[in-house]
């Protein structure tokens, strides 16, 4: 039986992250994740914590809210451990296709629903959208894509806007992962970016949905922005995510690259404990149930969507160790009145407490597993939506729960 | 036929779908057509409004290749290819199998037949009047290079040849069809690999998996071929472990026959069933006598194949090329090869195969390699169909590999 040093389990943003950084300390990795996460739902860029006001500079407005804030993820990474999070997670884009803070504080960029909405890193195709005007922005949307609505993101933004037919026939349905397949070609785009440049009045800036290319998106902007003569930039959609995808495919190659294995597609459905302490788990395939065995482990399985945590009827669990969970109360205070209350809703407060080593504790405090640290968005007291700080809560607890568990 | 032989209900409903479009960046084919619509509206989706009364209209259910790559990435554990193969077997079952379809999954039993006459029947099926025919009659489609048949088969090669002095523990080897009588060499090299390590093979009786039948929907014929194959496999594993070469097989056998085919003894069966990589892997983790290898200075892409990721279990064959010493191996950056068993070779879905193999061709010439591994026959037959490069199972270069004790 192969013991690993290290298994991470969950491949959102939180364990890949946590599984690169153990890779790169030469540790034998095990990725082991049911799905795909939610990088292909929200990834696109990466917000620290879109809640400071643009105008503030990103390290002072960090620490000022650690302070504020004792409980939430944050205050175990301090404003060093996000930046050395961040840093790690940059040199894994090296150019052409790097991500960077266009602003010393947040940055506004426009979104799919014709918002401005803040952020901190964005990859190079949506950079342009940061230094965007009304006024000199052509917002461009394709007949018959369903996902990117562009005459409501002109109106939104206001800005001109044109909906354009694909430059081939019959292609109308295509979904997002179609689009950007296509756009990975030279001929499709380069006849793209020629109907782009016929509707033009003098506009410097084009706003595109998220689909400039799967394989190669800088070789896309390349082309559009010299036909085009202006700056192109993608705004963020619907689900799924493009961008989003190209990060999981990057995290992937590069683990499996450095020698990871990497599994996804079954559950784990189970953990062997023994004097306060995993030993291992089991991975559901029926009909087989495949046990792993390592040192230590980091349950990066996210919240509800991807089954990090449950709820039943009165309260709300852990299920892969049962670990304790911080319950936001009786179920009728779950949820606000309304959807989109500008207050988190009660529940989004759930989740895992740890200690200052990110090990997961009970109520009285008391570490419930020595070898298990809890990473991402499972974690308890953050608002990551609210907030705006998703990938900055998962890359920032990825990266140090994995330097922990190695270090212990 | 008893009630438990039966395929039961879907145990989970289509509304655990929570709609995160997910699988939707990991389909191939509804990459490169609008024509399917895509796992999420093949599967779940559509199976809100299926009912057992009424008739199918799925008319593009027949585009899914079967790859679940789906089923690998969606974070709501959907059965999606399962829904997806129920409702191409309803429609079918319905609108009926055309003579091809019945001709083409029975390729086991006039292999043997084919083999035997191969210098006659390989250059008739390069003749171009009988590919026009085929293409014409039957809507195979001509621009696809049928496999060569092979003589003496790899059963007889077995059972006929000067077998080394055993002694080692035994392993039992399941081949497969296209083992047999279209690459025997395959075959070859997993004997020697696993005579390298100390084992000693036997081949149980065994017929076709099964699995092409699965890939026109035909459930019954597919419960029929896996029924034969317990029966006589749970002979043999009532005692020694079983290995096979090709991952299609084996998912078929581990996976299929239980779950979804509901084959009384699969569970057993499947406890014993490993991917010759796996337990060669398995052996050299457990301290197991293990071969060395000698330096083959090369550079090599391997490609894992769908039904691989499906199987679940890493990817143990590149870690054991990564053990040849000179061996520059790395992974083709691409999700599917595009041949989907015998899907690729029908007319009506050539066009596709060939527009989801021009990203693995592209992956294929930026990385420029001498040689091609993968676990997988289809994979195989589509990337030299591809590449015109030397493509390999693993297990091949690894017999190489191997140091000739004294011998040649
Ligand atoms: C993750 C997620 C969570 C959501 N949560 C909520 C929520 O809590 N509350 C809420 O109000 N909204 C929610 N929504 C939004 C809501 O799901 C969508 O607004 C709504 O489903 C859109 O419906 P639609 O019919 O436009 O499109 P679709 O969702 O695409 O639905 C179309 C449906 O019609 C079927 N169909 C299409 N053609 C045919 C045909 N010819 N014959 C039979 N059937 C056909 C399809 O198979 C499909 O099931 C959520 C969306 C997502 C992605
Ligand atoms: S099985 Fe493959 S082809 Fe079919 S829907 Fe799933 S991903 Fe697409
Ligand atoms: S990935 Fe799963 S949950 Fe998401 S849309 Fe597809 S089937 Fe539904």
């Amino acid at each position: 039986m192969k013991r690993f040093d290290l298994i991470v389990i969950g491949t959102g943003l939180a364990g890949l992250t946590a599984a690169r950084t153990a890779i790169g300390m030469g540790a034998k990795v095990l990725i082991v994740g049911r799905g795909m996460g939610a990088l292909t739902l929200f990834g696109n860029t990466v917000d620290l914590l879109g809640e400071i006001p643009p105008e503030t500079e990103m390290a002072e407005g960090i620490t000022h809210w650690i302070a504020a804030h004792p409980e939430h993820p944050y205050a175990r990474t301090g404003w060093e451990g996000i930046e050395s999070a961040v840093a790690a997670f940059r040199e894994l884009f090296p150019p052409p296709y790097p991500f960077a803070a266009p602003g010393r504080g947040n940055s506004l960029l426009p979104t799919g629903a014709g918002t401005m909405r803040p952020t901190w890193l964005t990859p190079i195709t949506m950079a342009a959208g940061a230094a965007m005007t009304p006024a000199e922005t052509l917002i461009v949307g394709f007949r018959g894509f369903k996902d990117f609505q562009g005459d409501t993101v002109s109106l939104h933004l206001k800005c001109r806007g044109v909906i354009l037919p694909l430059p081939r026939y019959g292609l109308e349905g295509l979904t997002a992962p179609a689009l950007a397949r296509l756009m990975d070609e030279t001929s499709f785009r380069e006849r793209l970016g020629e109907s782009i440049r016929q509707q033009m009045a003098g506009e410097r800036f084009i706003g595109l949905p998220a689909i400039l290319g799967l394989r190669d998106p800088a070789a896309v902007l390349k082309t559009l922005e010299t036909i085009t003569g202006a700056r192109v930039f993608e705004i963020p959609m619907l689900p799924p995510s493009i961008p989003g995808t190209r990060i999981f495919h990057r995290f992937r190659e590069e683990l499996i690259a450095k020698g990871a294995t990497f599994r996804m597609g079954h559950p784990v459905s189970g953990a062997i404990i023994k004097d306060g302490r995993c030993e291992g788990i089991n991975i559901d395939n029926p009909p087989l149930v495949a046990e792993y065995r390592a040192d230590r482990f980091i349950l990066a399985t996210g919240r509800f969507m991807g089954g990090g945590l449950w709820a039943e009827m009165d309260r709300i669990i852990e299920p892969v160790f049962d670990i304790p969970v911080f319950q936001p109360g009786e179920r009728g205070n779950w949820f606000g009145e309304r959807f989109f209350d500008p207050e988190a809703h009660p529940i989004h407060r759930a989740g895992v407490v740890t200690d200052a080593d990110l090990r997961p504790v009970d109520a009285a405090g008391r570490v419930v597993l020595a070898n298990v640290r809890a990473a991402g968005s499972i974690l308890a007291h953050h608002q990551a939506i609210e907030e705006k700080s998703r990938e900055g809560i998962d890359i920032a607890t990825g990266f140090l729960a994995a330097k922990r568990a190695l270090a212990s | 036929m008893t009630k438990e032989e039966k395929p039961g209900p879907l145990t989970k409903l289509p509304d655990v779908c929570v709609r995160c479009a997910t699988c939707m960046t990991a389909c191939p084919v509804s990459r490169v057509t609008p024509r399917f619509p895509g796992p999420k509206q093949a599967g779940p989706g559509a199976q809100r409004f299926r009912s057992a009364a009424e008739a199918s209209v799925d008319d593009w259910i027949e585009l899914c290749t079967g790859c679940r790559l789906c089923d690998t990435v969606c974070p709501a554990g959907v059965p999606i290819s399962e829904m997806n193969m129920m409702a191409k077997a309803k429609y079918l079952d319905e609108r009926g199998r055309t003579f091809r379809d019945w001709l083409l999954v029975r390729s086991d039993l006039f292999g043997e037949m084919a083999a035997r006459y191969s210098k006659i029947v390989n250059p008739l099926m390069k003749k171009k009047a009988v590919r026009w025919l085929l293409d014409a009659l039957l809507r195979i489609d001509r621009r696809r290079a049928l496999p060569a048949y092979e003589y003496p088969t790899f059963r007889r090669w077995f059972r006929t040849r000067q077998a080394p002095e055993g002694g080692g523990p035994e392993v039992a080897y399941f081949y497969g069809c296209f083992t047999n009588t279209n690459e025997t060499d395959v075959g070859k090299a997993a004997v020697e690999i696993m005579e390298a390590h100390g084992l000693t093979v036997v081949v149980p009786p065994q017929r076709c998996c099964g699995i092409p039948r699965l890939g026109v929907g035909d459930l019954h014929g597919a419960r029929e071929m896996g029924r034969r194959n317990v029966d006589s496999l749970l002979k043999t594993v009532r005692g020694l472990d079983i290995v096979f070469s090709s991952t299609s097989c084996g998912l078929m056998l581990r996976h299929e026959y239980g779950p979804l085919l509901h084959l009384p003894g699969a569970e057993e069966l499947a406890l014993r069933l490993f991917d010759i990589c796996e337990y060669l892997l398995r052996l050299r983790e457990e301290g197991k006598p293990a071969a060395t290898f000698q330096p083959i200075p090369m550079k090599a892409a391997y490609f894992a194949p769908c039904h691989l990721r499906s199987l679940d279990i890493g990817l143990p064959a590149l870690e054991l090329l990564r053990l040849v010493p000179g061996l520059d191996v790395s992974m083709i950056e691409a999700e599917c090869c595009g041949l989907g068993g015998l899907y690729g070779f029908k007319k009506e879905k050539f066009a596709i195969a060939e527009e989801i193999g021009k990203d693995l061709a592209e992956a294929v010439a930026r990385m420029k390699p001498d040689i091609i591994l993968t676990d997988c026959e289809g994979c195989r037959m589509q990337i030299r169909h591809l590449t015109g490069l030397r493509v390999l199972h693993p297990v091949q270069l690894l017999r190489d590999a191997l140091e000739r004790r004294g011998t040649a």
